[in-house]
């Protein structure tokens, strides 16, 4: 059953009649409420057959090799969950998923699935909370089975109009008129039907926003975060775009986008914050060392994902991002590792300071060690290159590339 | 290695069966009919029955699928006490949470590979490379799962039947209509695709296809499951899924 998940991103490709700038930013309504309660279970036999569908998805996702099988972290977003909803949440199953794009969905049945990618972005739980809230936004006010109910009434009007159109057109054209002109009005009615689907969609994205913005404020997280996430994306996708020689382009300011254009979204969610800021008694808090004491045993293979993309851009942003709030190790060994990738002029000697300054650093791993190694190695340094070697073996006895480093060491 | 189909095979079948076997079963070269000495397994077939909308959207409908399914595994059931009992076929039933991860990814690429087989192999998009040609493989999972269980073949069973909602068939009605004037765009009806596959879990290649593809049949009556398990899996060689007695 197709447009039964919903996504937290991925605008549509094609962009036949882009626009931009059309949303004059908003307070998004925070007076929604949930549609369903604790142990819902559908009726309808539409929705029934919706959810029967997902099983086989949900068990495949079970199943997945690419799945992340973390208990604490599992058990961390749970526990955010629950603070946002101020209840246990039976409800809402969460799977990670190793895919290093930004994005998050959320099944009709209440299964969650979040990329390793954001959590590679995201900087505080206020963060983490504003992307949940806005899934389960989706989930409480029931929106993939009324988007899908949605578009089947109108393909069946597209139908009959099509349907309709035939037949006028054949009676047309045995007179001496022609049947062209009810083709294309039945194909302009029908292209009209098509763009009230996307805007539809756009409608329950700014809806799964609001409800997401509104759970946060009542949880005492400070809302401003929301619209953070979006600042943040846009600037990295600039960071990106420039890299590459292009110009930034949003990929979800078409007419025909499932989501609201990000910096509609941005402005939107910021305004939201302000007005629920205003109203709210609590002290709002980001929980910043929350997160980041549950994301650091992951940080390694989450910028591992990020780096290996080779978009050297968006990935520099990323570690300076996450560097605000304050340089470690296992970040400078990651810049280090971008600009060696990248090997534009001038890198090699980044690439060389970045993996030095990783080593003074007590986290610093490994592989920054026999990163700057190397460096030393290669701008003739070789007795401090021995010794940096010397270090990573002792720090990874078991390395698969031991034979060579000690070949190296012995030249 | 790429395997050519062997039409000798294919003929001999006819002479075994004593009917005409479809065109589209496919066995790759070298394929020797199992014996009643090796393992079969039949994996938990996977059916779903939806319901066509007036727009022309897969709609599911879970009771139907749920009594499909049952009418398959039955229909699979019969068919093995019928040929006997002499080789060994499991008829896995469990419940998906019983599975196995390895099953699931196992039923999982059954499904991609069967589209793929039926796509490249069978309909106008046929690819060239594939002309005489049945190569298909589940690889090293199958073989892993081959060791671990013992068996010698799996046979795999996918299935999905639809049916035109009232609204459907008003508006088919309205397309033929348009026929009588000129303009002749008849809206499809529910239809029913189906395939089968068997798995040397020794190499992992599939070794035996074949598939139904019908505008009729209807698994939500046991009849019908009957129909289709048999239009399925009748042609493939006698010792391959039973063995009538001896």
């Amino acid at each position: 059953m197709q447009g039964s998940r919903r996504h937290f991103l991925l605008g549509a490709g094609g962009c036949a009649a882009c626009m931009s700038g059309l949303g004059h930013a908003r307070v998004l309504d925070t007076e929604l409420q949930p549609l369903i309660d604790v142990g819902y279970e559908p009726v309808d036999t539409d929705e029934r057959g919706m959810w029967q569908s997902m099983e086989k998805i949900e068990e495949t996702i079970q199943a997945s090799p690419q799945r992340l099988n973390n208990p604490e972290l599992q058990s961390y977003t749970g526990g955010v969950i629950e603070q946002l909803l101020g209840q246990e949440v039976p409800d809402l199953r969460l799977y990670l998923i190793r895919s290093a794009m930004f994005n998050a969905s959320m099944f009709p049945t209440g299964m969650m699935i979040i990329n390793t990618g954001l959590l590679a972005r995201i900087r505080n739980e206020a963060q983490y909370a504003a992307v949940l809230g806005h899934e389960a936004g989706h989930y409480y006010r029931k929106h993939s089975i009324e988007r899908y109910r949605s578009i089947r009434t109108k393909t069946a009007a597209m139908s009959w109009f099509s349907a309709a159109a035939s037949v006028g057109a054949g009676v047309n054209s045995m007179s001496s008129y022609g049947g062209a002109d009810w083709i294309y009005a039945a194909s302009l009615i029908n292209t009209a039907v098509t763009m009230s689907m996307f805007q539809f969609s756009r409608n329950q994205e700014a809806e799964a926003d609001a409800y997401g913005i509104t759970l946060m404020a009542k949880a005492g997280y400070a809302p401003d975060a929301a619209s953070k996430i979006w600042e943040q994306l846009i600037e990295e996708r600039k960071a990106s775009a420039e890299q590459h020689n292009k110009r930034y382009k949003d990929r979800s300011t078409s007419l025909v986008s499932t989501h609201p254009p990000s910096e509609d979204r941005m402005k939107d969610l910021g305004d939201t914050a302000a007005y629920l800021s205003g109203r709210s008694s609590l002290a709002p808090t980001d929980r910043r060392d929350e997160w980041l004491a549950a994301i650091a045993p992951h940080r390694a293979m989450l910028l591992d994902e990020q780096v290996k993309l080779n978009d050297p851009g968006a990935s520099l942003y990323l570690v300076n991002s996450l560097a605000q709030d304050g340089w470690t190790g296992l970040l400078r060994y990651n810049e280090g590792e971008i600009y060696r990738m990248r090997g534009e002029a001038g890198d090699r000697e980044k690439a060389a300071e970045a993996f030095a300054a990783a080593t003074t650093f007590p986290d610093a791993p490994a592989d920054a060690w026999r990163a700057h190694g190397y460096a030393l190695l290669k701008a003739g340094k070789v007795e401090d290159g021995r010794n940096a070697l010397g270090k990573y073996l002792v720090m990874n006895p078991d390395a698969k590339d031991a034979g060579v480093v000690r070949f190296t060491m012995a030249q | 290695m790429v395997i050519r189909v062997m039409p000798i095979v294919a003929i001999l079948l006819l002479l075994l069966t004593g009917c005409a076997a479809p065109q589209q079963q496919q066995t790759s070269v070298g394929f020797v009919p199992v014996n009643a000495r090796q393992k079969i397994v039949v994996m938990r077939p996977d059916v779903a029955v939806d319901v066509l909308t007036t727009g022309g959207m897969l709609e599911r409908r879970e009771d139907w699928t749920l009594t499909a399914r049952d009418n398959v595994i039955a229909s699979l059931e019969a068919m093995q006490a019928r040929r006997g009992a002499k080789n060994r076929v499991t008829i896995t039933r469990t419940s998906a949470d019983s599975d196995s991860d390895t099953l699931i990814e196992l039923n999982q690429l059954h499904e991609v590979v069967g589209q793929a087989v039926l796509m490249h192999k069978f309909s106008p998009a046929t690819l060239p490379t594939k002309e005489g040609v049945f190569d298909w493989t589940l690889g090293e999972l199958a073989v892993r799962y081959g060791e671990e269980s013992g068996y010698d073949y799996a046979l795999f069973l996918y299935a999905r039947d639809s049916f035109s909602s009232s609204g459907r068939v008003v508006l088919q009605a309205v397309g033929y209509l348009g026929c009588f004037v000129g303009v002749c765009a008849a809206p499809s009806g529910g239809s029913q695709t189906a395939f089968a596959s068997l798995v040397d879990l020794k190499t992992g290649n599939l070794v035996w296809f074949n598939y139904v593809k019908s505008p009729e049949g209807d698994i939500r009556t046991q009849e019908g499951a009957d129909v289709l398990v048999g239009t399925l899996l009748d042609t493939m060689s006698e010792p391959a899924y039973g063995n009538k007695g001896s």
